[in-house]
């Protein structure tokens, strides 16, 4: 390494002593002069064949990464300087990022930026120095994450108190869902589960991961999740340090439990999630602790309901109980059993006086009755309507009499009467000879004259007659 | 039967529950009272009873397009040779 930089300034060295034995002239016939272009080209030409693939470690500082996306940085010991730059295609691939400070092992090739006459190294792999690039990576998002407030303590929400349903991401052909529904099947077999299977290794498992959560939480009724997988290599738990599935994580509605390998790994879901379970089987237990210990919770409520009432009903009792011992309830039922006597005995009295009253009432209105009955009106009744049947008669009898008595003075009248009537002489012949408005009789023949009608009533019948003067 | 239906969920019941029994011991109660109050934390606690039990065992998978299916096949023969 130390040669490297060495190099150049050593070579002149051994010639110091004997320059002044040198020739002049020697050294101006052996002048080659060369263009700024062609000793930078011939420059780079030895370094890219010398250092094709070198190792260099250092420490990084003016860490730059350009709009392009190229990285370019000065990696630096007590001695020296050294120019880096790592191109955009290779610095997709870093896990971690790479800054100021940070000692690191680069690989890469040398080379000479010609337009400004400098060297440096091209890298295509940088890795920490010490711990491994995985660590860092970790290391680097940990901190990052905790600084946003991401495993924030008061962010973490408390596992529902009775889970009814749990949803699980993790892969179908792992170790872990095994685990969880084994534990489940034993200590919670009503359990609603809902797996939503993802990948949990490999390129593009964290994206899928991410998917996975995001998808299961928007079912109804979810009441926690379970992200993780069975135990593996660093690199195979990876997905699970990726920022992508931490956020996820954090942007769950309801809580989740991180169950990632074994008690030993510990990754940044871990730290994002609202519980971390050491492995998948212990995700599960946790969430049949919850609902166990949810079933005692109910159970001690409903023992300390029935205690505490029957607690009060206890102390009420025996507070009556105290109460009757009192001195001012001495005698208490005693004196309660006089008081009930003497109101039945009140009681017996007034209805006793009540009776006697009615019975006199009655009896004066008996009396009364009677009195009536021997003013005996309907008899009284009886005699007048007697005199007036009699007076009636009476009254009849006489009515009688003086109708027989008319009709018979009639019948002589008319008797009489019709032995005096004129028209009885008509019987014998004769006539009676009226005037034409039969109102006078004609007794002497000049009361006529010729021309005259006069009417004759004969005795039966009558003529019309005109007077003439024969 | 009425009451029964006023009980919002789970959690509401668990929390009526619980200030009920807290009321109930603290005693000082008129026993009118505390009976209606026992009343009701029996009823809340046969509530939860009731939600425990209900629930059956059910396994389901969600897949990428969002359908729900049963996946009883999958882990019951798994379960049945352990």
């Amino acid at each position: 390494m130390s040669s490297l930089i060495d190099l150049p300034f050593d070579e002149p060295e051994p010639s110091a002593a004997s320059k002044p034995a040198k020739d002049p002239e020697v050294r101006e016939r052996r002048r080659v002069v060369f263009s700024v272009s062609d000793i930078t080209a011939g420059i780079r030409g030895l370094l890219e064949t010398e250092y094709a693939e070198v190792w260099v470690e250092g420490e990084i500082s003016n860490c730059r990464l350009w709009n392009t996306g190229h990285l370019y940085f000065t990696l630096k010991d007590p001695g020296a300087q050294l120019k880096a730059v790592m191109f955009k295609s290779q610095v997709r691939t870093l896990k971690f990022k790479p800054e100021d400070g940070l000692h690191v092992i680069v690989r890469g090739r040398l080379s000479v930026y010609d337009p400004k006459g400098e060297y440096q190294i091209v890298c295509d792999q940088v890795e920490p120095h010490g711990l491994g690039a995985l660590q860092l990576a970790f290391d680097q998002l940990k901190r990052r994450l905790q600084s946003e407030g991401l495993f924030d303590g008061a962010r973490k929400r408390p596992l529902p108190s009775f889970p009814r349903k749990i949803g699980i991401v993790t892969s179908l052909d792992g170790a872990a869902i095994r685990d969880i529904i084994k534990v489940l099947g034993r200590r919670y077999p009503n359990a609603h589960i809902v797996i939503r299977p993802t990948r949990v290794q490999g390129e593009g498992a964290a994206a899928d991961i991410a998917r996975g959560l995001n998808d299961i939480v928007t079912l109804p009724g979810i009441d926690v999740v379970i992200v993780g997988r069975g135990g593996g290599s660093v690199e195979d738990l990876w997905a699970f340090n990726e920022e992508i599935v931490a956020r996820a994580i954090v942007a769950s509605p309801v809580p989740v439990i991180s169950a990632v390998g074994h008690e030993v790994d510990v990754t940044i879901a871990d730290f994002a999630a609202d519980v971390r379970a050491p492995t998948p089987s212990a995700a599960a237990e946790i969430v049949v602790a919850r609902k166990e210990d949810f079933c005692t919770h109910i159970e001690r409520l409903g023992e300390r309901l029935t205690g505490a009432v029957r607690g009060s009903i206890a102390r009420l009792d025996s507070r009556v109980h105290q109460l009757n011992r009192r001195p001012g309830f001495a005698g208490w039922s005693a004196r309660l059993a006089l008081r009930g006597r003497h109101c039945a005995e009140t009681t017996h009295a007034l209805r006793h006086a009540a009776r006697a009253g009615i019975n006199k009432r009655l009896r004066v209105y008996q009396n009364l009755r009677l009195q009536l009955e021997q003013f005996d009106l309907r008899r009284r009744l009886g005699t007048v309507r007697a005199r007036l049947v009699r007076v009636d008669g009476t009254l009849l009898a006489a009515a009688l009499h003086r109708r027989h008595d008319a009709e018979r003075r009639l019948n002589s009248c008319a008797a009489r009467l019709d032995s005096l009537s004129p028209l009885a002489v008509l019987g014998r012949g004769y006539a009676v000879v009226w005037d034409e408005s039969r109102t006078h009789v004609i007794r002497r023949a000049v009361e006529v004259k010729p021309g005259d009608r006069v009417r004759v009533t004969l005795s039966e019948g009558e003529l019309n007659c005109d007077v003439t003067d024969d | 039967m009425d009451s029964t239906s006023t009980i919002k969920d789970f959690e509401a019941a668990i929390a009526e529950l619980e200030t009920i029994v807290r009321k109930l011991e603290e005693g000082d109660l008129p026993l009118e009272k505390s009976l209606e109050l026992y009343e009701r934390g029996v009823q809340l606690s046969r509530f939860c009873h009731t939600r425990l039990e209900e629930a059956e065992k059910r396994i389901e998978i969600l897949n990428e397009r969002g359908d729900l299916r049963p996946a009883g096949a999958i882990f019951s023969k798994d379960d049945d040779r352990k």
